[in-house]
């Protein structure tokens, strides 16, 4: 448990991503454990590598503190659904939701690999899209205009608040749901949504997940859903494979373990939808 | 835009700290639980206890695996809580009402998860 729990970690951290898109699958298909468990186990272990993150992020001054937490009251009580939705809901839809959400995840990793090799950007670039918001400033919205001034950064405006609300709720739910951090939501959304530079949004998207798991880890641990025994291993597992993870990352070829992931993901993918056809 | 105050840059220096101590002090907790799992040989498949507060100082005491895994545990959870509640005191003493309103709402809706978990059973 421990070395999976590191392998998770490592994966993880070398690829951008939590450890709770291979600890679901493992917890559940390797250990056999009950599918909200593993999602408690989960979420404990996201907090752990996000706030640790989070916490070297904010000392360098990397990520936003106050878009952060604006979006972050969005993801929280997204996640307070989520997680009294989890409970309501079938363990066979829930697999069956985790595998389609393996399956983004890996076509998402397969479009980011074939962009770096075109040497294209997988993303827009930063130039900010045609946006629905009016410029800070205008239409007499001087309120709205100076929590924009506020919640932007050094370089950057930000844009298309009422779309990263939307999209923090959303971000909230599945993260609830589903037992991950959701970073693979948030990034894209304040990258690409709001006009946000990827490095900040990645360590912003650090800060907010903290706290949507906690609001949901709380509603696993009360509705007694967290092993301590499988929670422990799982947590300091995760931790120390990230932490080795980030340091061999520049010696690792990303595209082998990209290829790799993906080939893994696909597979857990199939596994949970035969769990949950029976 | 907006260039961030000297004084912004403190506040977020200082958060970071306070992260990464209340999650160091976690994960040795968590360690120290895992080790006497260890040596006692408790297996991660046995089905661990369930928390009871009550019961937490004394396992602490007695070395008892759960006590350090549900202390650990505890501190993971409250790890971002206490980032929240740190930000909350320093948009107040900046006179930041919109933030530490912001702040507070975020740990008003941790708490009301909190009550309807108890309330649900």
């Amino acid at each position: 448990m421990l070395a999976g729990g590191a392998a998770a970690g490592a994966f993880g951290s070398l690829l951008g991503l939590g450890g709770g898109v291979l600890i679901v699958p493992l917890l559940t298909l390797g250990f056999g454990l009950d599918l909200r468990a593993a999602v408690g186990v989960s979420l404990v272990s996201v907090i752990v590598t996000s706030s640790a993150a989070a916490g070297v992020y904010l000392e360098r001054n990397v990520a936003n503190l106050r878009l952060g937490m604006t979006l972050e009251l969005f993801t929280a009580l997204g996640a307070l659904g989520g997680g009294l939705i989890a409970f309501l809901i079938e363990e066979r839809l829930l697999a069956v939701l985790f595998a389609a959400l393996l399956g983004y995840v890996s076509l998402s990793m397969v479009r980011h690999g074939l962009a770096a090799e075109d040497g294209t950007p997988p993303e827009p670039p930063l130039e900010p899209p045609p946006d629905d918001d009016p410029p800070p400033g205008t239409n007499g919205r001087d309120l709205r205009a100076r929590a924009i001034e506020r919640l932007s950064g050094d370089a950057y405006t930000v844009r298309r608040i009422g779309t990263g609300v939307a999209g923090s709720v959303f971000a909230g739910v599945v993260s609830a749901l589903l037992g991950i951090g959701g970073g693979i939501i948030k990034v894209p959304l304040m990258h690409i949504g709001m006009g946000v530079p990827l490095r900040v949004a990645t360590a912003t998207s650090n800060l907010i997940i903290g706290v949507t798991a906690s609001a949901s880890a709380v509603i696993y641990l009360l509705r007694g859903e967290i092993d301590p025994y499988v929670a422990g291993p799982v947590a300091i597992g995760v931790f120390v494979g990230a932490t080795a993870g980030s340091r061999v990352a520049h010696r690792i070829d990303l595209r082998v373990l990209r290829g790799l992931f993906v080939i893994v993901l696909l597979y857990t993918a199939f596994q949970m939808l035969l769990r949950a056809l029976g | 835009m907006s260039d961030r105050h000297p004084v912004d840059r403190r506040f977020e220096r200082r958060l970071g700290r306070l992260l990464i101590t209340v999650m160091y002090v976690a994960v040795i907790l968590l360690l120290v639980g895992v080790v006497l799992m260890l040596a006692t040989g408790v297996s991660p498949m046995s089905g661990g206890p369930g928390l009871d507060p009550a019961r937490l100082v004394g396992d602490v005491l007695a070395l008892a695996p759960a006590g350090f895994l549900w202390l650990g545990l505890l501190a993971v959870i409250a790890t971002p809580v206490s980032r929240v509640l740190g930000a909350a005191v320093g948009f107040i003493r900046g006179g930041e009402p919109l933030m530490a309103a912001i702040s507070l709402a975020i740990l008003a809706v941790i708490a009301l998860g909190v009550v309807v978990a108890i309330l649900a059973g």
